[in-house]
């Protein structure tokens, strides 16, 4: 078979210390995925590669990981009413092709420029999307008054008003849209997934700002998207021997508990609290994708930079990292324990009434 | 209302243990004899079923505990169902006035 591929790749000897930080970055990952949909796989995988774990394998054990994670939060979100499977199925029909078309591009860069320009194209892409996609998602967290979260974008409720056959009933999300609209998003979802690995940086936004879906029925689609297209990709990676079961193992056992506990925490929240975590997540990894170039830059001759910062920037950037998914996940929890005592208040407030009128009887 | 909660909780508490040693189980099996499946598993082609189909039967073992242990500490989710949102009307094509039968008297 594929033997030859399988001995060649070094598996990397796992110490305590190498399985803690990964269980705790898959609990933090999976906490972050299941509240906005994605995220985790932007630390994981340059995670796993500081370990000493070679960049395919890597990639391939995390989206092994990846797939099923996203299974349990898409099912435990679909039984809270959040999860539209027709929009996430045509979103990742649409993703697929996406991607294709995403890593054509990439093979296109990395034979004229070299790995060098490839990694630059990559932290380009990381620092422009972020920086207006994330950028515009926090003003609209924050710029969104009181009571008016649940109005329908300006660009959404256009689009959903232009009759262009075929047109599609999405039932849980509660809208009809033209397919040919929902295309782009799915597209541009998949061509950011072959790029900088997390598609629903794009996605999640794609289907509140163009399609028209409220965050919470657009972050639990997207981990339908994620659960279709990391499964591709799994069997993909798996045909090349390039996983290594034991790394995957031990990200799903943390992101299998952080996963369910972000769902369940969706539930606690409003709306615009999928937005402030994702706008403040995506900001934070621009900056820290945006240390990453002077060292593309400087390998392509481009600038000079001693080694000495660039091992210090690259240092930074991967905290800056870590950091992007620690802030996300304390929100979350911070959200969700506002959220429990508020939802304790409203019980005491219904049951108190009840006293006092069996008193009166 | 608190005894259902108690119930439920317990019986929360009893699918955790049920689940967790499931959990444990496979965990210990594959981590016991790590280095012949990580090379085995490894292998490519056919053999890529094993890794996919592995993390399908853990999924749901551990998936299981998980769900359980967080409803058995007392961390659910409200239920609720998340807010509907005014709907734009479904485009029509244009209507032409209909013509009315008048009457010449």
């Amino acid at each position: 078979m594929h033997d030859v591929a399988a001995e060649g790749l070094k598996f990397i000897d796992l110490t305590w210390i190498n399985v803690g930080f990964l269980f705790t970055i898959g609990f933090i990952g999976g906490l972050v995925s299941g509240f906005i949909g994605s995220g985790g796989a932007f630390v994981l995988t340059p995670g796993m590669m500081s370990l000493g774990v070679p960049a395919a394998v890597a990639v391939a054990s995390n989206m092994c990981h990846k797939f099923p994670k996203a299974m349990v939060g898409a099912y435990k979100r679909y039984k809270y009413g959040q999860v539209d499977i027709k929009l996430g199925v045509i979103m990742a029909a649409s993703a697929t092709v996406g991607v294709q078309v995403g890593i054509k591009i990439q093979e296109m860069i990395l034979a004229k420029w070299g790995p060098a320009g490839s990694n630059l194209y990559v932290s380009a892409a990381f620092v422009a999307v972020l920086v207006i996609v994330g950028g515009y998602v926090f003003y609209d967290a924050f710029a969104t008054k009181e009571g008016q979260e649940n109005k329908i974008p300006e660009l959404a409720r256009r689009l959903q008003a232009i009759n262009l056959p075929p047109m599609m009933t999405f039932k849980t999300a509660n809208l009809t849209i033209s397919l040919w609209f929902t295309i782009p998003v799915g597209f541009a979802t998949g061509m950011l997934a072959a790029t900088i690995a997390v598609g629903g940086f794009v996605g999640v936004p794609g289907m509140i700002y163009m399609v028209g879906a409220s965050s919470l029925i657009s972050s639990a689609t997207e981990l339908v998207i994620a659960f279709l297209m990391g499964f591709g990709g799994t069997v993909k990676w798996a045909l090349n021997g390039m996983v290594d079961i034991r790394l995957t193992l031990i990200i799903l056992a943390g992101s299998l508990l952080g996963v369910q506990l972000g769902a369940i925490g969706t539930t606690y929240v409003k709306d615009h609290m999928i937005k402030v975590v994702m706008g403040t997540i995506m900001l934070i990894v621009a900056v820290s994708r945006g240390l990453a170039i002077p060292r593309y830059l400087t390998n392509l001759g481009v600038m000079s930079t001693s080694d000495s910062l660039l091992n210090l920037l690259d240092k930074v950037s991967f905290v800056s990292m870590c950091f992007a998914l620690g802030v996300g996940a304390v929100i979350i929890l911070g959200a969700m324990i506002k959220g429990k005592r508020a939802a304790y208040k409203e019980q005491a407030l219904e049951t108190v009434p009840a006293a006092e009128s069996f008193e009166h009887v | 209302m608190e005894a259902r909660s108690d119930a439920k909780k317990k019986k929360a508490l009893v699918k955790t243990a049920i689940f967790g040693a499931v959990s444990a189980v496979l965990y210990a099996a594959v981590f016991t004899h790590a280095n012949f499946i990580v090379h085995f598993f490894a292998k490519g082609g056919v053999y890529a079923a094993l890794p996919v189909a592995t993390v399908f039967v853990f999924s749901f073992a551990h998936g299981s505990f998980a769900s359980n242990l967080w409803s058995a500490l007392g961390i659910e989710a409200i239920t609720k169902q998340p807010a509907k949102r005014p709907t734009v009307a479904a485009p029509r094509p244009a209507q032409r006035p209909r013509p009315r039968v008048r009457m010449s008297v």
